[in-house]
């Protein structure tokens, strides 16, 4: 009720705001009234909270937006089909974070660049600078350092839209009733896991996506990063068989034997409700999940969570990933389309978005005080976006095929008991070997 | 009452085997007809076939040939077709190099052949011992048919549903009997056998309604002779019935099995081939290697793989068929 | 003898028993994609199974207004229902000819008819959306996917007719031939008629395939030309999967081949039989 109060003094704000520029000048946005754009997103919770601000956009500036919401896992087939297209039909896409560098390799989006150096649709109240380095960077910039990282070579195709990181999420009351302390580092984590069966009868330790593939694959490295481990060295040797490879999927088989029961088929959401449905005491993954933690019709833990950072390992490194916004190179309506870009990405929207329950992107929303008393974990989330690391997984455009198919694979093989940790990556070594050498990265080693 | 499956199955002996030409009856090459009319008829059986050769042409034999063509490029999924380029053989060594590729096979094997052995044995037992005239019948067997009519991806969904360890029926079935969890779908062990039972679930009745329709086409005469000489029941069915019913029995096994090749619904949704690849069926396996991959030419030489297990099976089934064809031929005689 | 009848008696108990035994397996998960439907997501998340509750409808209103349902079920019967008609006459006089006619390639063509039917699906995903795409403009379009439909209905429609079509007695389209009639009429007018259940278990098959079918129509779909098959399988996803809407998709999605299979399940025995006992 109150968000929703809110939200229409929010938008008839804008709405007042908006109509007595108009009368001052031309809106940028009359020139596309009647336009319609179709847009490509996922089913995640951010994008939930994007439906109910749209409507607000197409009020706004007359352009008409067709959403077409597909399960994120499948939305990346039809993206290369349709982007591949001479006349493709999506205007906006939402990509996920490991694909931005195969689509650059492609071709298939065009550079944010022309958009904003055009002043009849660039805002000057956009402000970049506030939108989060920790998304930005690793979600929008290609061509940097190893092709996906940031550096003076890059250049930017996507702005974050529905980012992530990972914090830990805990049981306050069955943490104060059992006198535990939150785990700062991961022995004081690997030591608490398997403790709980014993505590509490029906509970678990920390809910862990385990489904082979890329869910089993995330997971790992959830756990690679803190502990100092990469998947390849800077020269492109694998190096995910390394001794923190290796102790990274021990500490995994580890949570995920003295997880919730069928871990190992975990998805992100049968992994999430294990925690919402009180069937595990920890959660390690994405931000996203904080919104709907403490919605009783989703959770039965409403009040009962408590939020730290991603315990540290070797180093502190918790997760980048989530969401970007990005513009096909084969859309008929780029302009239109990059106006709608920058306005879900504007301060106001990241706010309303916010607090419709997505994940924003920019800092001043985190700062924001009438959102911090709303969710008051946002400040320790802030936090968490200093410890997050850039280069958690090789974003090159061969880890579609590294990632799910191989990797996945593996540790699923693994996490099953089918074969050893070491047996299991020494079996994909020739297959990585193999896609690595066909793409050419050890063209140049010799 | 003569149903029309009653119709086709009694005339199972002396039907004309697949695709060749028996000698049937040829009214249109009577010599009598008017050489006006000639050409006319003797293209009438080409016009009468044209459509169905263009569909099919079109949609499945220009289709096949163009995956082997492409199982010799190299091409990404989402490239221009002109930046395939040519590999030779490159992508079937590829996949002879892969492990991965040799277990997908098994499982699929695994898979085919586990679920045509229980269906056959199950639904041919349940006929025999249900094979009786009595009221209610037709009912019972609409029933039956109907998990076959649902389609394989709400079957998915429904065995996935059910077999969950969170909130799935089966396990909460199983605590409350005392056994404790199954993990269905979450070990390496149980997820292939859990997708054996939705699939043994679907196609079980496929085999008992061939079966139940072969019994009762089955001579009177042969069982009343065997019946004459003291035979048991048991000996009836073993010496008499199922031998009777065998060239069905066999039939329908080999469609069994070549169907069990196009499973992929089911299992795309149930586990998608995890956990590992302990459910990664061939089929998957090239869906993924096309659009997750995004290898289309990788995938192409799977499919063929695929193929030529599956075309091996139809000329089994071929052979057989004719076989059968020529025994039924020297019996009529 | 009174013995004897007794024993009959416990035998036809214990058949009936059997068969009901076996009809709840049948028909146990289908319910409980029905009573799944009608339940709240706690009921459905609750420990226990809840066997009596008060049927909701809301899983079915939401999918309703969430969805572009309507949009992707008239897509589904369109796709259904014209590929199951073209298919019907296309496969129907390849039959005829097959069994009435010998001409040269005869055999050929029945022995192709035959393999085709043999291609998996899967075989097919990367050449047909390959060729539609680049080759044909058909991605994306209802008519692609009805094209492959038919094609590989095909091969199975004409195999089941013959058997059919070598039924009709001979006599018949020799009276009509007497009568002037050209051999298209003599199909059309005579033999078609006759042969109505078989064309109706072909039909209730191909409308089964060409309903249910997933993994093309997932391929070479989109927003607009999306099946319910493809549609419900993009209710399972990452971040929150609501099993009350997927069964209400579920139900909708299994109600016609249900349907079918109660008005007309003699048909459908034909058709299996004569599809698999022939050979």
């Amino acid at each position: 009720m109150r968000i929703q109060k809110a939200l229409t003094s929010v938008a008839l704000g804008a709405a007042v705001s908006l109509l007595a520029l108009t009368t001052a000048l031309a809106s940028p946005y009359d020139k596309y009234k009647g336009t319609t754009l179709v847009v490509n997103f996922p089913a995640h919770p951010h994008y939930d909270a994007v439906a109910k601000v749209l409507p607000d956009f197409t009020k706004e500036t007359g352009i008409k937006v067709e959403v077409d919401k597909l399960q994120y896992m499948r939305m990346h087939d039809k993206q290369v089909l349709e982007m591949s297209k001479p006349q493709g039909d999506y205007d906006l896409i939402s990509y996920v974070i490991m694909w931005k560098t195969e689509y650059v390799a492609k071709n298939l989006l065009s550079p944010l660049a022309p958009f904003f150096v055009n002043a009849a649709l660039a805002d000057p109240d956009y402000d970049p600078e506030d939108i989060l380095k920790a998304y930005i960077e690793p979600v929008g910039i290609v061509g940097g350092k190893k092709g996906y990282l940031t550096g003076v070579t890059g250049a930017l195709y996507g702005v974050p839209f529905g980012s992530e990181t990972s914090v830990l999420g805990y049981r306050k009351d069955i943490f104060a009733k059992h006198n535990l302390k939150v785990p700062e580092t991961y022995d004081e984590m690997m030591d608490l896991v398997c403790k709980f069966k014993d505590l509490e009868p029906g509970m678990s330790g920390l809910t862990s996506r385990g489904a082979a593939g890329h869910q089993v694959g995330h997971a790992w490295l959830l756990h690679l990063n803190p502990l100092g481990g990469t998947v390849f060295d800077d020269h492109w040797k694998p190096v995910y068989d390394s001794p923190e490879g290796i102790k990274a999927a021990q500490y995994l088989k580890k949570i995920l034997d003295c997880g919730p029961e069928g871990g190992t088929a975990f998805g992100f959401d049968e992994m999430k409700n294990a925690f919402l449905q009180g069937k595990a005491a920890m959660y390690l993954d994405s931000v996203s999940v904080a919104g709907e933690a403490e919605n009783p019709e989703k959770s039965k833990i409403v009040g009962k969570i408590g939020w730290a950072p991603h315990p540290k390992g070797k180093v502190k490194a918790s997760q980048t990933g989530g969401f970007g916004i990005a513009i096909p190179a084969n859309s008929k309506n780029k302009e239109a389309a990059f106006l709608l870009l920058q306005w879900l990405t504007s301060k106001a929207t990241d706010k309303k978005i916010a607090l419709a329950g997505g994940s924003p992107s920019r800092m001043s929303t985190y700062l924001d005080p009438e959102l911090q008393k709303k969710f008051p974990y946002y400040p320790m989330f802030a936090e968490a976006f200093k410890a997050a690391a850039y280069d958690w997984r090789p974003l090159i455009a061969e880890w579609g095929e590294l990632n799910a198919p191989t990797l996945g694979v593996a540790l699923s093989e693994a996490m099953t008991g089918k074969k050893t940790i070491e047996q299991a990556f020494a079996d994909i070594k020739p297959r990585v070997v193999e896609i690595m050498t066909k793409a050419g990265y050890y063209s140049w080693s010799k | 009452m003569p149903t029309t499956a009653d119709q086709t199955t009694l005339h199972v002996p002396q039907g004309p085997a697949l695709g060749d030409a028996p000698s049937r009856p040829r009214p249109h090459t009577g010599r009598r007809a008017r050489r006006g009319k000639r050409l006319l008829n003797r293209s009438t059986p080409y016009l009468f076939l044209l459509p169905a050769l263009a569909f099919m042409g079109v949609g499945l034999l220009y289709p096949v040939c163009r995956s082997v063509w492409l199982s010799f490029q190299d091409w990404k999924l989402g490239m221009a077709p002109e930046s395939a380029v040519f590999s030779g053989w490159e992508n079937y060594l590829s996949l002879l190099r892969d492990p991965n590729v040799y277990t997908s096979t098994g499982v699929t094997l695994t898979f085919a052949f586990t679920v045509v052995v229980l269906e056959v044995l199950l639904g041919v037992a349940l006929a025999l011992l249900l094979e009786r005239p009595i009221r209610g019948m037709s009912l019972f067997r609409t029933v039956f048919i109907l998990p076959m009519m649902v389609a394989p991806v709400v079957v998915g969904l429904i065995w996935r549903f059910m077999y969950s360890e969170q909130f799935g029926i089966l396990n909460k079935i199983a605590k409350a009997v005392g056994i404790g969890g199954v993990p269905w779908l979450s070990s390496q062990e149980m997820a292939l056998t859990s997708v054996i039972i939705a699939d043994v679930w679907q196609w079980t009745p496929f085999i008992f309604i061939l079966a139940m329709a072969a019994l009762q086409s089955l001579p009177a005469s042969a069982i009343e002779a065997a019946r004459v000489d003291g035979a048991n029941t048991w000996q009836t069915i073993w010496h008499v019935k199922l031998p009777l019913m065998m060239p069905v029995i066999i039939i329908a096994t080999l469609l069994r099995l070549i169907d069990a090749f196009k499973v992929l619904e089911v299992i795309y949704i149930m586990t998608d081939g995890g956990p590992g690849l302990s459910t990664e069926i061939l089929s998957l396996h090239i869906y993924k290697t096309a659009f997750v991959s995004q290898q289309l030419g990788r995938a192409s030489a799977l499919s063929n793989l695929l193929l030529l297990i599956v075309l091996a099976l139809s000329v089994a089934l071929f052979v057989f068929s004719k076989a059968r064809e020529r025994q039924a031929r020297k019996v009529a005689m | 003898m009174a013995k004897r009848r007794k024993n009959s008696d416990l035998g036809l108990i214990g058949y009936y028993a059997l068969l009901i035994a076996l009809s709840l397996v049948c028909l146990g998960p289908i319910l409980l994609m029905l009573t799944t439907s009608l339940q709240l997501k706690t009921q459905i998340f609750d420990d226990k199974a809840h066997f009596l509750f008060m049927p909701t409808v809301s899983n079915y209103v939401a999918v309703f207004e969430q969805e572009h349902l309507a949009r992707y079920l008239t897509n589904s019967l369109m796709v259904g229902l014209i590929s199951t008609a073209v298919t019907l006459v296309v496969g129907c006089m390849a039959a005829y000819a097959l069994v009435r006619f010998r001409f040269m390639g005869r055999d050929t063509v029945s022995v192709a008819t035959l393999l085709l039917r043999m291609v998996p699906p899967a075989v097919l995903v990367v050449p047909v959306f390959m060729i539609w795409t680049y080759d044909f403009d058909l991605s994306n379009t209802l008519s692609g996917v009805i094209l492959v439909y038919i094609a590989l209905n095909l091969p199975f429609v004409v195999w089941i007719l013959q058997s059919f079509i070598e039924q009709v007695p001979n006599q018949l389209e020799e009276a009509a031939r007497m009568d002037g009639a050209n051999p298209l009429q003599t199909f059309f007018l005579v033999v078609l008629p006759v042969i109505r259940p078989g064309l109706a278990a072909a039909a209730i098959f191909t409308f089964r395939i060409a309903w249910n079918e997933f993994i093309l129509a997932l391929v070479l779909t989109n927003r607009f030309t999306r099946t319910m098959p493809v549609m419900v399988s993009l209710y399972i996803t990452e971040h929150n999967i609501e099993w009350g809407q997927i069964m209400a998709v579920g139900t909708l999605i299994a109600i016609p081949p249900l349907i079918f299979t109660f008005i007309a399940s003699k048909q459908i025995i034909t058709g299996l039989t004569a599809g698999a006992v022939k050979g």
